[in-house]
């Protein structure tokens, strides 16, 4: 690889890298992607169905009120992919989610690409990434 | 200008300045710079692309140019874009009227930029693609058929194939209706869309595929697209992935609605 070459794919890089914000994944428009959260609570539902699966669940905030959530996932074939089965989670189970929550303020999120995650609590995780 | 037509403007210039340095560089070279593991791969098969394969996309689904990339639109197609609601993309929009949020068919060609893989399965007379979104099979033929002079309209069109070398498939296409977008960005085509496509397997575990939409209806000039890259999933299956309205529809009411409603005040 001659030096001119070089030079010109580090500066392609540096360049991408430089305007990487402003051309950044523009996303469910529902959701704001920018801002990935946590929310912990208790299943109340588990829905496997296409092409997306949803979790309902109860969370209680830190004046004590309970507020039901639901949460967008994928496909059942990309969750099987991911390891997922139809009973991977149940009604009770007490699960922390990583999310992106809609930009309205209602208690839902999209939960569904390799930022989302549910982590159980003895610890073991399901992914949702595509691929 | 804008800070992102600046950067863009700038990028190309570079990126120009590096693509004359390459003044031999080979196909598969080409495909190495779009993400090809450096450890050597083993070489392709000949005529034979049997495999289930991933399109290498940005993960939020996809569309068959980027929206950048788009040619002129014709007055017909520009109404027809005026009354797109596309849930990604610069007209991006909580809600909106995607017709996959109805469960019609992804169709071809937005089917081939998903976030799921398909299957190829070669049959004597036909090269099939199975794909996992809809589960829906393309049939292109490889008898030496012509394309129907005047196909009557289908979502996925009426496609016959050839071998143009030992690692090189060429596809043509017709026959399709007008009711799909060319992707998660809306753009819409006619009936009179015509698709050629190359899945030129540089290596036993890379495609990379170029095609060309020409639309005369609705475009100005052709859809180009090309270099973008399948990868071979070895252990994978093709799973179910059915729109099934019932619970598209179930989804729609309890998630999507409440999360596209205007915001509480």
């Amino acid at each position: 690889m001659n030096r001119k070459l070089t030079t010109s794919i580090v500066l392609v890089a540096g360049l991408l890298l430089a305007c990487w914000p402003a051309s950044a994944h523009h996303g469910n428009a529902a959701y704001d992607e920018e801002h990935w959260i946590t929310i912990a609570g208790t299943v109340t539902e588990f829905v496997w169905s296409n092409p997306h699966c949803q979790i309902y669940m109860d969370v209680k905030g830190d004046d004590g009120k309970v507020v039901s959530w639901s949460v967008e996932s994928q496909s059942p074939g990309i969750l099987r992919r991911n390891s997922w089965t139809r009973d991977s989670i149940k009604p009770g189970d007490q699960i922390t989610v990583t999310l992106a929550a809609a930009k309205n303020g209602v208690p839902v999120g999209f939960s569904g690409n390799k930022n989302g995650k549910i982590v159980f609590a003895d610890g073991h995780v399901l992914k949702m990434d595509l691929r | 200008m804008r800070r992102r037509q600046r950067c863009s403007a700038m990028v190309w210039t570079v990126a120009l300045a590096a693509a004359l340095a390459f003044s031999t560089a080979a196909r598969a070279q080409a495909g190495q710079q779009q993400g090809v593991p450096k450890a050597a791969a083993a070489p392709a098969p000949k005529r034979d692309l049997s495999g289930v394969w991933q399109y290498q996309g940005t993960g939020g689904g996809g569309s068959t140019a980027e929206e950048k990339d788009m040619p002129p639109m014709t007055p017909w197609a520009q109404v027809r874009f005026d009354q797109e609601k596309p849930g990604y993309g610069t007209r991006g929009a909580p809600g909106g009227n995607d017709p996959i949020l109805q469960c019609d068919p992804a169709g071809f060609p937005r089917v081939m930029f998903v976030p799921t893989p398909f299957e190829f399965v070669q049959t004597p007379t036909r090269v099939l693609q199975f794909f996992e979104r809809e589960h829906e099979w393309r049939p292109i033929w490889t008898d030496g058929r012509p394309l129907p002079k005047d196909p009557d309209p289908t979502w996925y069109g009426y496609a016959i194939g050839r071998w143009e070398d030992d690692n090189t498939f060429v596809v043509e296409s017709a026959g399709f209706n007008d009711k799909t977008w060319l992707g998660v960005t809306g753009y819409p085509h006619s009936d009179q869309m015509r698709v050629t496509e190359r899945y030129h397997r540089v290596d036993h575990d890379t495609i990379v595929y170029d095609i060309t939409v020409t639309d005369p209806v609705a475009y100005t000039k052709p859809i180009v697209t090309r270099n973008k890259i399948m990868k071979l999933k070895p252990n994978e299956e093709i799973e179910e992935l059915p729109c099934v309205w019932s619970e598209e529809n179930s989804f729609l009411k309890r998630i999507r609605e409440p999360a596209a409603a205007k915001p509480v005040k």
